[in-house]
Parts: C-alpha cells; sequence; structure tokens
C-alpha cells in the first residue's frame, strides 16, 4: 500500500537519502530516509500554530530563526532559550509535520523531484519513518471520506447554515462556523485558528454531514429543475426531519 | 521539562502500565507510543481512543459550565480532565493534555487489572501530562 502514494518516496527512504521532496501540493524533508519536516501552503506552519495562540509573541520566533537559521537548529534553539518546552515542541511540531505530509502526499499529476542534500532551518526535532506518514496520509484520506464523501468541500468558502432540530456544533465546531464567511475556505479558518488544516477539515465535513455549512459557490451552470413533488409529500409527517432531508438533498445533489 | 519519549517512558513506571500513547483527538493521530496496545496496533487503537475522547471532549454534556455558576477553579482550562474506561481487558485511563497552544491532545495509559492501581495511576498521569508541556 506504501507504494500508492509516492514510490520515489519509497526508493529514497531505501536508500536513506537526505533531501527534500517537492510535489504538487508540498514538500517533505528527509534525513537518512526519514521525515525530519513538511510543508504545504495548505497547513498553517509552526510558526502560526506556535503564534496565532500568543504562545510565542511573532518576535520571540523571528529571533529564534535570526539566531538559529543558519545552523539549521532553531527547534533546539526554542527550546535551549527557555521559549518553549521540549514537549511542546515536538507535539506542535509533529502536528504541522504530518499536516503538511498529508497535503504535500496527496494524489498529483505534477512532476516529483528531490533535491540531495538539502536541509531545513528547523533542524531536527522528531523523525519520523517514511512508511508511517505515508500511511497516516492514506488514512487520514479514508476518515474524511468516511464522513462525507466530497473532497471539494475541503478548498472551497464555506457558510454557515441554518441549523434544523437537532444536535448543534460541538465546542470546536463552533469556532470554525463562526468564522465561516463564505469567503474564508477551510485551510484559511484553520490558520487563524492556528490549528492544523487537517483538523479543521475533518470538522467541516462532519459540519457538512450535520447539514450545518455549506459552500458559499454553488456549481456553476443553470440550477436544475426541480420536478413538483408528490401531493401525499407533505401528508407523511407533521413534523420532517428537516436535518436529516437537507443531508439526503445534498447527497443527491453532489451525486447527479 | 521531558519530551515525548521520555514521559512515555515514566508512564511505564506507573505500577501495572502495559502500554501508553499519546494521540490527537481531532485527527486521531498517533504522536508517540510505548509497550503493548490492545490488538497490537497502536496506530489503530489511536484512532479507536481519539473517537472516545473527542465525543467527551466536545459534546455539550460533559462541558457545559452549570448554571449555577458553581465552575470556580474547574472552570479554567480543558472542560473534562480524563475518562476511565474498567474493561476485561485492563483498566485504561485517557487525561487529557492542557496546552498554551491550540491543541487537542490526550495521554492514554492501559493498566494491569491485577497488578495496577486505578487511583495511583490517575494521580500519575495528571501529573505527566502536566509536565509533558511544561
Amino acid at each position: 500500500m506504501a507504494s500508492a502514494v509516492s514510490p520515489m518516496l519509497v526508493r529514497l527512504t531505501e536508500e536513506k537519502a537526505t533531501g527534500v521532496l517537492v510535489r504538487d501540493h508540498g514538500a517533505l524533508y528527509l534525513v537518512d530516509g526519514e521525515v525530519v519536516h513538511a510543508e504545504s501552503p495548505a497547513a498553517p506552519g509552526l510558526d502560526v500554530l506556535l503564534t496565532a495562540s500568543g504562545r510565542l509573541p511573532r518576535e520571540g520566533w523571528e529571533e529564534a530563526v535570526a539566531e538559529a537559521g543558519v545552523r539549521r537548529e532553531v527547534g533546539r534553539h526554542l527550546v535551549a532559550s527557555g521559549r518553549l518546552g521540549c514537549g511542546e515542541l515536538e507535539i506542535c511540531h509533529l502536528g504541522a509535520l504530518f499536516d503538511a505530509a498529508y497535503f504535500a502526499l496527496t494524489p498529483c499529476s505534477g512532476p516529483t523531484r528531490f533535491r540531495y542534500g538539502v536541509g531545513h532551518w528547523i533542524g531536527r526535532v522528531r523523525p519520523v519513518p517514511t512508511p508511517v506518514v505515508e500511511r497516516e496520509a492514506l488514512r487520514r484520506g479514508a476518515l474524511l471520506d468516511s464522513i462525507w464523501p466530497h473532497p471539494e468541500i475541503d478548498a472551497a468558502p464555506v457558510v454557515p447554515r441554518d441549523p434544523g432540530p437537532g444536535r448543534g456544533p460541538t465546542r470546536r465546531q463552533a469556532t470554525v462556523l463562526a468564522l465561516a464567511d463564505g469567503v474564508r475556505t477551510p485551510p484559511d479558518i484553520a490558520r487563524m485558528l492556528g490549528r492544523p488544516a487537517f483538523n479543521t477539515l475533518l470538522d467541516v465535513r462532519r459540519l457538512a454531514a450535520a447539514g450545518l455549512v455549506d459552500t458559499a459557490v454553488r456549481p456553476s451552470g443553470p440550477p436544475p429543475e426541480r420536478p413538483a413533488l408528490p401531493a401525499w409529500v407533505p401528508e407523511v409527517s407533521d413534523d420532517p426531519d428537516i436535518a436529516l432531508l437537507r443531508r439526503l438533498r445534498d447527497a443527491l445533489e453532489a451525486t447527479l | 521539562m521531558p519530551g515525548i519519549d521520555e514521559c512515555l517512558l515514566q508512564a511505564m513506571v506507573v505500577p501495572g502500565a502495559r502500554g501508553a500513547s499519546i494521540v490527537d483527538w481531532t485527527s486521531g493521530l498517533a504522536i508517540g507510543s510505548i509497550g503493548d496496545s490492545p490488538g497490537g496496533d497502536p496506530e489503530a487503537n489511536a484512532a479507536e481512543t481519539a473517537e472516545l475522547a473527542r465525543m467527551a471532549a466536545e459534546y455539550t454534556s460533559f462541558t457545559t459550565r452549570t448554571a449555577d455558576g458553581g465552575d470556580g477553579e474547574l472552570g479554567k482550562g480543558l472542560p473534562v480532565e480524563d475518562l476511565i474506561v474498567t474493561a476485561h481487558n485492563g483498566y485504561h485511563i485517557i487525561r487529557f493534555v492542557e496546552t498554551d497552544f491550540d491543541s487537542s491532545v490526550f495521554l492514554h495509559l492501559w493498566l494491569d487489572r491485577d497488578t495496577g492501581n486505578l487511583a495511583l495511576a490517575r494521580l500519575r498521569i495528571a501529573d505527566l501530562a502536566e509536565r509533558l508541556v511544561l
């Protein structure tokens, strides 16, 4: 299964390569065939995760990069200078690594390149075996699809929709919903909240499955004509489950 | 200020410990694990415990503050401190880790029912969860 993601990555792991693997949606940094860092435009970086919450002031981060960036030891320097605990750095960095790796390993049509010897200034925090990263990326894709199998919502501007009767959003989902203004996409919202993008995609897909969020832009083209409902429909129930009906309608529309 | 590995090693020193892991409960990611895991697959185990933890941490039955304002000291921080599952295969303690950045992480300790002491283990794991992010 691992080769389903990137055959090149399997080969680089076998030869214990060091360098950066660049793909359409992101990059993986390897040291001795293990993943030490990952980046993707869709995933907030470690700096965003740490500064959005106020855990680290922006200047503190920039100082650390300026002081230790050349030596490629920014991670270690953040801990050594007392700005961050070792556990905090590892948890936050691994979260960012797996997050960016999920996007970087998305199937893509563009070229995959590997530049030997290139390192990242964050340095070595907690390397992860490459097969673990690949397995996790596959698991994440399957998890999203098991919740709401319509990936187009991942990159679309989202808006809340009127909750019908039934369960409302959960605590963390509510914070995502509050930022859904019809312009921001799920990755934009993740960046504002200082959360991994994948975690926000999960929330958005769960919200979509619950009928609580919608894409702001409908697919272009003339609206489909809705056939008139048979006369017996209103007689079925005085109290239709609106949330369920909406989910049914969305699912039907998505398959047509 | 121990890192993930040091924290997991210390969890295994708790009497009766069979396995321990650190998991992100939103994504189901196993951030780190040590020892045995029920079923033998730490990654599958992480995904399953994450589901349970998410329900507890997110649903209003457990997270709404009491109406009488009785949230005093407990009102600060995470709404849920820990979960304990008493099962035929052992005791499971899931302790939420509070961080100063936005995260969703817990420590999971799997204890042997015969040699483990639930009360003691709960205190030890609470202490470890706190020190993990110092």
